[in-house]
């Protein structure tokens, strides 16, 4: 989702940039005109200079630790800290090459208003509650703020506070050996007036920012895979820059956008990739020094920004901002169309809120090395563990579905335990062995009949035993099989829906349209209940010795919900669920649908994994950054191969980001599902896929017996085609063009890899 | 990391964009769109035209925002020429901006001439037609850019007195005949010669008017004074519109239901009917394969087949999100040479381009096959699509029928069912009935004699032995049960209503347990031929069900009707009691029992041919029902016949009333409901 940085209508009429222009009197446009012959002739020589140095100039720097009325405030081996204590901005400053980062602007354009120009040399920047408006901004700049600063061994602390506004918090910024912290603890934030609350924080947000095109390389935004920006002149093409939700969006809140729908009905555009992981960072490719952003605390209620030049101001930055607080619309009659009132949530979030800025010089000062460093990072802390990640194909099955008959709903039988006894036979004499199976609507009256407390498959496909027998021998024969659970959706045809059933906070139950024949809806249970279902089935799946489970929904949704008239925020929700997983990891293997950051520690498969972005018009690079995370510490698997139109291309994405192919299964002919919730299966037939799970297992585990277990160190982009290296050596280039291209003096034809 | 260029395309060929940006400074050339996923979805539709999911059709490739170093400002029309030359009418800036195949600039021509250019017609020697709204002419361009000519308000009496001339469209045919879209000139598309410096031919291709009964109605009811204030019956004027190869014109017409894509033939004639359509059209296209594409202002793109089959629907309007592929404003639609789409943006003066995807490249192999008639060779491209997509409906379809060319009747059969293709159906059905028959004619002679003979024999042995004398007692005594004879009384009923009405009231020929029992069987009946009919003469989708609401509707109407029958017999004179109405209401009925079994049964062994004997069937069987209706009421209320044409009329009025006064009661008491919660509700939200 992207959206204005900050409300625009607040700033407009402040300096009228149109009517400035047109005074200008004719000497100062031959001023000018000369001031810009001087600049071009400067900026030849420059570039022409430029070739015989390799480092770009860096703020001079006093002999006594200054740098533009930044003073010293702690060094260690890796980067020097300098703050301002008036406004409390920082520099940061590599000390193997004196390159810097600075939190807030260099050089003036005088373009922005005064609003801008506090925002862009500020700590804090607060959005602000007041009455119906939540757009209203303070910052440490402009505003009256009392500010006691206290320099600590590793940095400092600063307690400020909002006079007018009886707003405050407690700055916290430490420098590590990598980089920085910096943190506002949860019970330093005060509100003590009535009028103004908190609406959203965000800390150092012009951290790393540049001027236009003044600076080489780019923005990574986590959007899908991985995207970038880069820092070249926007010519204010774009109005909105990206923002998003971390771990996706929040559906305890109405989405006030107005949806194009298909003949007002169908939803026809794509929700926008979510992001899994809380990173964000910034690159500058000509300095050789980069940043990696990591939301540490409050993740579960941010969202991250990524605003190239044009986006209100001239200046490049990317940020997190944390959401504190929010309106609402309370409908006050059943028909949401009568009568609601907008009102804001009466309590705050709470939680500490810490990002983790991780500097990168040299060779790692780009998206390649911010992912090393991430991966590095999640591994110290436990965050992710390595498991073992040999290439499998992954070959899921539809059981059954239901569709409508005289009498309530008849049975659709897909592929019973039978069927895949064959078809694993069948494979097998095609030389493919290494599999992952999830099985979908295996259980007690088809994929749907949801959520699933029991261990008790459908008579259909052969019933308990069958399956448990299945399982068995799948096991033996090294295949890894997952019953499928989405422990999130219930529902309400089948079950009782009265209680335990999230509601969204303007207390009106959340439901979910599928725009299908059998089954319209479905609800989300709560979090407390998706626990004690869950816990139900995995206590009869280990009784049985079935230790395989592939979970979804709940891997990747987080929400913010009232019930029984309490509201529960997104926190609460993420930490349920991180509990609840781990319990469940104890006793049985868990595969992941689309898991977000959290959860990966106890994930042993990591399932969908988006490989495009959500195709912004401002992302520049697609950069498969999530992948380079996971390669070699956690097997990734592709989404549906079935239901890719370019198939070539997603091939070739594959072997790029070291992602495993996937494929949707069943023995009988997607056809006889046309009836039911599952009509969108519309290609799914074992004979018509046959041939291509083996040629892409074949082709694809060549690659994977060189890869290995190796990560990826080191990727790049050279127009069409892209160079991956491993940390064992192995180097494999993609050309996605239509033209042949030489990397490296390796000839690429068309659509094609090679690997050396 | 090496320097960094975007790969938007703006302006220069690509690796022209590499080197300059090499040279200048990074990548401020901008643009092309990378590996993108399609933001949106694609759709096509079932054969009972509602809408499904299927794979990505067109994926979006490049963007062009600039032409050269020229920015766009409104451009409203656009022409891909063959050697890569693009037209772009950049009405903003008044002007022709000529742009090469790797966005180039050319040239720019027209700048002090065009007044308010809308529309734009290139001729394949790069004559340039522009249709100015603003100067009412038409400018016509030579190849080098010069002014050649213009053409403005026809001057002949047909053309309208009192008719302006404001051009907003043009195409032009290979013999130089312009047919131009004028602003409210609601005579259809004028068709301009070039002779005589322009000679008016007369109106073209006009879309009708609005002729429905009920607007018939209204006029005839309204006053003078109410007709004047109604909206204008007046035909809309076409939008947009765009010529082939062989002159066909097809046109897009904003609002209107059957006529929004039209395919106009020389004389004008429309020759299609889209089985789904778009509100607001803005665009429209010929493709290569026969094939047609429409734009709507909104941003959705539709490709039809050259029947009018939708093969996808995909796009939207952009919503601020800016993501790659979406659009703001449409104003023109074109189709390159190998099969990608061109859309231009007024609103985002942009181009954006969309590139085909394998799926899509399978299905035009095929249309174009199916096209020329070539099925045998069309089915492995389309054996291709259905692996891609089992339920792609116009790939079953034709599917289908290249499987009836070929004589393979089962499997067509199954085709034109999964996509409800009823001709297709009942051609194969046809053969496989006839097939069947040829097979089992003697077998069926055999059987038939075979009965006969032994009806004969079993009927000889009855009369000398009489062997089916203790069958026949027990059936007789069975038969005079009560209950069974209540119900049997039904066939008397049937061919003697008047007597049979009269055994109703006074000799308790009927019960209300019969009565109830027949309503039951007559449900059950309804249901079984409503589901499970042959498919030729189902009315409702496959696969659906919805039992409880057919049964409540039958009871519903059935309390209404006997309800208000007698309310009004009661204060009319009747003599009918409720019981009586009621079951002689059941009674008359009669026939639907008898019935349709039978029609049930044809309906599994017609075809589209035979489907009359269906039709004539239930015609005959209401009309039967119609009269013993009314005689029953006749007969129970004892009325003469002026007296009950004036009852039936009363209880449908008394319907038609008690209906709208439990609309009112609803609505009324919702909003009382409503208002009752709101209040604390609000007192609560408010101070919470």
């Amino acid at each position: 989702m992207m959206s204005k940085d900050i409300s625009e209508k607040e700033f407009v009429g402040d300096r009228p940039k149109t009517a400035k222009k047109k005074e200008k009197p004719a000497a100062f446009k031959f001023f000018a005109g000369i001031m810009a012959v001087m600049l071009m002739i400067g900026i030849v020589f420059s570039v022409i200079a430029g070739y015989g140095r390799p480092e770009s100039t860096y703020p001079v720097k006093a002999a006594t630790g200054e740098i533009n009325g930044h003073k010293s405030v702690t060094a260690n081996e890796n980067y020097t800290l300098y703050v301002n204590d008036e406004t409390l901005s920082l520099i940061i400053e590599d000390n193997k090459t004196g390159a810097t980062m600075e939190s807030s602007i260099t050089y003036d354009d005088g373009e922005s208003n005064k609003t801008w120009y506090g925002a862009m040399n500020s700590a804090i920047v607060l959005t602000m509650i007041n009455g119906n408006d939540d757009s209203k901004q303070a910052n440490t700049f402009n505003d009256l703020v009392t500010k006691k600063v206290k320099h600590t061994q590793y940095g400092f602390t600063a307690d400020v506070y909002w006079t007018k506004y009886k707003l405050g918090m407690t700055l916290e910024v430490e420098l590590t050996n990598e980089g920085l912290t910096v943190r506002v603890p949860d019970e330093s934030i005060r509100e003590d007036g009535k009028d103004y609350q908190i609406g959203t924080i965000s800390l150092y947000p012009y951290l790393g920012n540049s001027y236009m095109d003044t600076k080489e390389g780019y923005i990574f935004i986590p959007d899908g895979n991985g995207a970038l920006i880069y820092l070249n002149d926007k010519e204010g093409r774009y109005k909105s820059g990206y923002s998003s939700m971390i771990y996706g969006q929040d559906i305890g809140f109405e989405d006030n956008k107005v949806e194009s729908l298909l003949w007002d009905r169908y939803k026809i555009i794509n929700s926008a990739e979510q992001i899994i992981a809380p990173v964000f960072g910034i690159a500058h490719t000509d300095d050789k020094m980069a940043y990696l952003g990591i939301v540490e605390d409050g993740a579960m209620r941010a969202t991250i920004e990524g605003m190239p030049n044009g986006v209100s101001v001239n200046y490049n930055r990317a940020y997190a901002k944390f959401i504190e607080r929010k309106y609402y619309t309370q409908p006050t009659s059943n028909k949401s169309t009568v009568g609601s009132l907008k009102i804001s949530e009466s309590e705050r979030s709470h939680s500490d809120l810490q990002v983790r800025y991780i500097f990168l010089s040299g060779e790692n000062a780009n998206y390649a090395g911010m992912a090393n460093a991430y991966r590095e990072y999640l591994l110290a802390n436990g965050s992710l563990k390595k498991t073992d990640d040999g290439f499998r194909t992954r070959v899921d099955f539809l059981g059954s579905d239901r569709e409508q008959w005289v009498i309530g709903t008849s049975a659709v039988v897909m592929t019973t335990t039978d069927d895949i006894r064959e078809i694993y036979a069948d494979l097998k004499n095609r030389g493919v062995n290494n599999l992952l199976s999830v099985y979908k609507g295996w259980q007690k009256g088809g994929i749907y009949n949801i959520p699933i407390s029991k261990y008790k498959a459908d008579s259909k496909i052969g019933g308990t035993s069958e399956l448990t027998g299945l399982i068995k021998d799948a096991e033996a024969s090294g295949t890894l099989f997952y019953l499928y659970d989405d422990a999130l959706r219930i529902n309400p045809s089948e079950y009782n829906v009265t209680f335990n059933i999230v509601k969204r906070i303007n207390k009106r139950k959340f439901e979910e349209q599928t725009h299908k024949e059998v089954y319209s809806t479905f609800n989300y249970v709560t979090p407390s209940r998706s626990t004690s279902d869950l816990n139900k089935l995995v206590k009869k799946m280990t009784a049985k010795d079935v230790n395989g489970l592939c979970l979804a929904g709940i891997t990747s949704n987080m929400f913010s919900y009232t019930y029984g008239g309490t509201n529960y925020t997104r926190y609460h929700c993420g930490n349920a669920y991180s509990q609840l997983m781990d319990s469940v990891d104890e006793k049985l293997d868990i595969a992941m649908e689309q898991p977000n950051a959290y959860l990966w520690k106890n994930a042993s498969a990591f399932l969908d994994m988006p490989l495009y972005t959500s195709s912004y018009i401002i992302e520049d690079e697609f950069v498969p950054f999530m992948s380079i995370v996971l390669k070699g510490i956690m097997p990734v698997y592709s989404e549906y191969v079935n239901f890719e139109a370019n198939r070539q291309e997603f091939f070739l994405k594959m072997i790029e980001s070291g992602t495993y192919p996937s494929f949707y299964i069943t023995k009988e002919s997607s056809d006889e599902l046309i009836y039911t919730n599952s009509n969108d299966i519309y290609s799914s037939q074992y004979d018509t896929y046959a041939d291509t799970i083996e040629e892409y297992t074949k082709e694809l585990k060549s690659i994977n017996d060189k890869v290995k277990d190796a990560t990826i160190t080191s990727h790049d982009i050279f127009g069409s085609a892209v160079r991956v290296i491993y940390s064992n050596g192995v180097k494999i280039y993609v050309n996605y063009g239509e033209n042949e291209v030489t990397v490296d003096g390796v000839k690429l034809a068309p659509m094609t890899y090679s690997i050396f | 990391m090496e320097k960094k260029y975007k790969r938007l395309i703006s302006s220069l060929k690509r690796t022209l964009t590499a080197v300059f940006a090499l040279m200048l400074f990074a990548g401020s050339m901008a643009p092309t769109a990378a590996f993108a996923d399609a933001p949106y979805k694609t759709y096509t539709v079932d054969g009972y035209g509602s809408v499904a999911a299927t794979q990505t059709a067109y994926l979006p490739y490049a963007t062009i925002t600039k032409i050269g170093d020229e920015t766009l400002v409104g451009p409203t029309d656009f022409t891909l020429m063959d050697d890569g030359e693009i037209f772009i009418l950049d009405s903003g800036n008044k002007r022709i901006v000529v742009s090469d195949s790797e966005y180039g600039l050319v040239r720019t021509f027209g700048e002090g001439i065009l007044q308010g250019p809308r529309g734009m017609f290139v001729a394949e020697d790069k004559t340039c037609y522009i249709a100015d709204r603003d100067a009412k002419t038409i400018w016509v361009f030579n190849a080098d850019g010069e002014l050649e000519r213009r053409y403005g308000r026809p001057d002949e009496a047909m053309y309208g007195e009192d008719q302006d001339f404001k051009p907003l469209k043009i195409v032009v045919n290979t013999s130089g005949t312009m047919y131009v879209i004028c602003e409210s000139n609601t005579n259809g598309i004028v068709e301009i010669s070039p002779v005589d410096d322009g000679t008016f031919l007369g109106y073209f291709g006009t879309n009708s008017t609005d002729t429905s009964i009920w607007r018939i109605i209204w006029r005839a009811v309204l006053t003078e004074a109410q007709r004047a204030k109604m909206q204008q019956n007046i035909p809309a004027t076409p939008d947009n519109m765009a010529i082939d190869e062989k002159g066909i014109i097809y046109t897009v017409t904003r609002g209107e239901k059957t006529e929004a894509l039209k395919r106009l033939n020389i004389a004008g004639v429309n020759m299609i009917e889209p089985e789904s359509y778009e509100d607001l059209p803005a665009a429209v296209a010929v493709g290569n394969h026969d094939n047609v594409f429409v734009a709507s202002q909104e941003g959705f793109i539709y490709e039809y087949s050259n029947e009018g089959n939708l093969l996808f629907v995909f796009g939207g309007a952009d919503d601020g999100d800016n993501r790659i592929g979406l659009s703001t404003k449409i104003e023109a639609i074109r189709i390159g040479k190998d099969d990608k789409i061109y859309v231009l943006d007024s609103d985002k003066a942009q181009i954006q381009v969309y590139e085909t995807t394998e799926f899509v490249n399978f299905l035009h192999e095929a249309l174009n096959l199916f096209s020329k008639g070539r099925y045998t060779e069309s089915k492995q491209p389309l054996s291709k699509v259905l692996e891609m997509n089992n339920l792609f409906d116009y790939a079953n379809m034709a599917m289908g029928k290249a499987l009836y060319k070929e004589e393979n009747y089962d499997a067509a059969l199954k085709y034109a069912r999964l996509s409800k293709d009823l001709d297709g159906y009942s051609d194969s059905f046809w053969e496989i009935r006839n097939t069947w028959l040829k097979h089992h004619l003697t077998a069926i002679v055999m059987i038939i004699l075979g009965a006969f003979v032994l009806i004969r024999l079993i009927a000889f042995l009855d009369k000398k032995h009489g062997i089916l004398k203790t069958p026949r007692e027990a059936l007789s005594k069975f038969g005079e049960k009560k209950l069974v004879k209540q119900l049997r009384f039904m066939f008397y009923f049937m061919r003697h209503p008047i007597e049979a009405n009269y055994g109703v009231k006074h000799y308790g020929s009927v019960s209300l347990l019969s009565s109830n029992v027949l309503l039951v069987i007559m449900i059950i009946f309804f249901i079984i031929n409503k589901y499970f009919c042959g498919f030729l003469v189902k009315t409702v989708r496959e696969g659906s069900f919805d039992i409880v609401s057919d049964i409540g509707m039958i009871l519903i109407a059935l309390l209404l009707v006997v309800g208000c029958n007698y309310l009004m017999c009661t204060i009319n004179d009747g003599e009918g009691k409720l019981k009586e109405i009621y079951c002689s209401l059941i009674y008359s009925f009669g026939p639907f029992i008898v019935f349709t079994p039978l029609i049930f049964l044809l309906s599994h062994a017609v075809t589209k041919n035979e489907e009359f004997f269906i039709t004539f069937g239930r015609l005959f069987m209401f009309c039967w029902i119609a009269v013993l209706v009314f005689i029953s009421i006749k007969e129970i209320n004892d009325y003469t016949v002026k007296e009950t044409f004036k009852i039936i009329f009363l209880t449908m009025f008394t319907i038609l009333i008690v209906c709208l006064l439990a609309f009112i009661i609803y609505v009324l008491w919702a909003q009382v409901i409503d208002f009752i919660q709101q209040i604390p509700r609000e007192v609560i939200y408010k101070f919470d």
